[in-house]
């Protein structure tokens, strides 16, 4: 490590935009809009984070690469098409995140263990998705294994956004008649600032990111 | 006689819109952090860091918000026979930002009879709220154990040391609260603090230095323009990604003191992570810019007006503490 330049945060939202979200991708681009010009108003968050855009449906679009959110004028949108594949989403993201990892390295920062916030229905139509899964998050096989919050929206199966949560606890589920949008922007928001800070987790040898349930969702492992 | 206003003093066609303050985060224009809140006339430098890199945006500060007055900067220096001392704690960028408190804190002391300048810094761990306090306290706590072994001829007990920081940790969050009893987890949850404690002491054979951590602040000495790491440092060469996790007080961790001469011609510097994290290994552009800072010690309004620098992403309260060995200083018989 060289005197280093600065400290980022890569964020990533991995966005189901399959037919069955259709009816909530609008809330969803609400939400990133929010979340956009939240992060405006925090400067200081925003300068250490990067964020990314994948959609995921058959397969993965790049909506946005590490971008600076300061520097960007709007967030490009989500749309609905196709079905459901969760391997192909994990599959690009353990393709993806090592050498984001390192580009932002090789640029002169350190950089945190990356947060990816998933966004889904939680209906898979491909059933072969574990094993991208499985290699995705473990530590030893992947360099910069994300902690990842996984976020049910719609008609929601809560075993399914439990088990792609890295932690129980990084686990939730939309509540009925809240707005969604503004629900996801205040989350992003206060993750992203509780992340970029020195954070303790009574208990826990090595806590690093301490997520608190957002207003207007509530843990998945409840509904289970 | 009070004239008539005729004139808004803050039109409002003077305010930047939201467009433009977004067009200036990406062109380097200064603006104040509220920047579509604030007049146009605000684009004037306000606090004028010194800017190491690309500086973060511009803005004044706000009071903190604390029951008890808690100043943004603090500053000090001073000389003994044998040593030099600079001291400073600055608020970080984000704490000015939201105007919550430095829960950085720094103590340092003579002990007259040794001729020993004994020291504490701490960093108070932002997810506890009383923090600031705790690391008010804990710094006090450490200085004042350490000149009491040294007053008593008795070899310093680091370990009781950490002990009796930590219980006065617990005791500060039991006033705090006005509770008459509180638990540590409790009291860990109100005002968890990292330190560094330690002292530097004429010796027959040259200054000797010698501290215990508990976290992630940590200690240096700057010879010329190399840096070396006294303690552990938060950052690794080899790991991929880093935590921001830490041990606090007043978890009592086992210690054990680490320490070495303190050769003629080097600077002692014990910093917390606000310092460190900046710092890095030293050879970089804040390692080259304090290397010619510290070359001698400068004026404590200098040097604290130097550790306030401006450099992106590094937002967090900054302390540090820096001892040269006097050249003309004559050693103990």
């Amino acid at each position: 490590m060289t005197g280093t330049r600065g400290n980022l945060l890569p964020v990533y939202v991995l966005a189901d935009e399959s037919g069955s979200m259709g009816p909530y991708i609008q809330d969803l681009n609400r939400g990133l809009a929010a979340l956009h010009e939240a992060l405006l108003g925090e400067p200081m968050a925003a300068a250490k984070v990067r964020f990314s855009i994948l959609g995921f449906a058959d397969d993965v679009h790049e909506r946005l690469r590490l971008a600076d959110l300061r520097r960007e004028n709007e967030l490009p949108a989500l749309y609905a098409r196709g079905r459901t594949s969760y391997h192909a989403a994990f599959t690009t993201l353990h393709r993806r995140i090592p050498q984001d990892v390192q580009a932002l390295k090789a640029e002169g920062y350190a950089v945190h263990r990356p947060a990816v916030f998933f966004l889904s229905d939680g209906q898979p139509t491909d059933e072969s998705w574990l094993d991208a899964y499985e290699l995705l998050i473990d530590r030893n096989r992947t360099p910069g294994a994300p902690n990842i919050i996984a976020c049910g929206i719609g008609q929601v199966e809560a075993a399914t956004i439990v088990q792609v949560a890295t932690q129980q606890e990084y686990g939730f589920g939309a509540m009925g008649g809240v707005d969604l949008g503004a629900a996801i922007a205040q989350f992003c928001t206060a993750l992203t600032k509780s992340i970029v800070e020195s954070g303790r987790a009574l208990g826990s040898a090595q806590p690093e990111l301490v997520v608190q349930q957002p207003a207007g969702f509530r843990m998945a492992i409840d509904v289970v | 006689m009070w004239s008539e206003v005729t004139a808004d003093p803050f039109p409002a066609e003077d305010w930047p819109s939201a467009d433009e303050a977004r067009h200036a985060a990406t062109n380097g224009t200064v603006y104040r952090a509220e920047s579509v809140h604030a007049p146009r006339r605000a684009r004037k430098l306000i606090w004028e860091a010194r800017e190491i890199g690309v500086p973060i945006t511009d803005f004044e500060p706000k009071p903190a918000d604390s029951a008890s007055y808690r100043p943004d900067s603090v500053a000090d220096g001073w000389s003994t026979d044998h040593f030099t001392v600079r001291v400073a704690s600055v608020r970080g960028y984000t704490h000015r930002f939201r105007g919550t408190p430095r829960q950085d804190d720094v103590a340092v002391s003579h002990h007259q009879p040794t001729g020993a300048v004994v020291f504490a810094v701490a960093d108070g761990v932002s997810a506890a709220p009383h923090s600031h306090i705790g690391a008010t306290s804990a710094c006090r706590a450490a200085v004042t154990q350490i000149l009491a072994d040294l007053t008593q001829g008795t070899p310093v007990d680091w370990q009781n040391v950490v002990r009796q920081t930590a219980w006065q940790l617990i005791e500060q969050a039991r006033a705090v609260l006005g509770v008459p009893e509180l638990d540590p987890e409790e009291a860990e949850r109100e005002v968890a603090t990292t330190l560094v404690a330690g002292l530097v002491l004429p010796t027959r054979s040259g200054p000797m230095a010698k501290m215990i951590q508990v976290g992630d602040s940590s200690a240096w000495i700057l010879h010329g323009r190399s840096y070396r790491c006294l303690l552990d440092a938060k950052f690794s060469a080899d790991d991929e990604v880093f935590s921001s996790a830490v041990t606090a007080l007043p978890r009592v961790p086992h210690v054990t003191p680490r320490g070495g001469p303190l050769d003629p011609g080097g600077v002692l510097l014990v910093g917390t992570d606000g310092f460190g994290d900046p710092l890095g290994d030293g050879s970089g552009d804040v390692g080259t810019y304090f290397a010619a800072a510290l070359r001698r010690p400068s004026p404590p309004l200098s040097f604290a007006y130097d550790l306030d620098f401006s450099r992106e992403t590094f937002d967090d309260d900054r302390t540090l503490l820096a001892i040269w060995p006097r050249d003309d200083a004559e050693q103990p018989r």
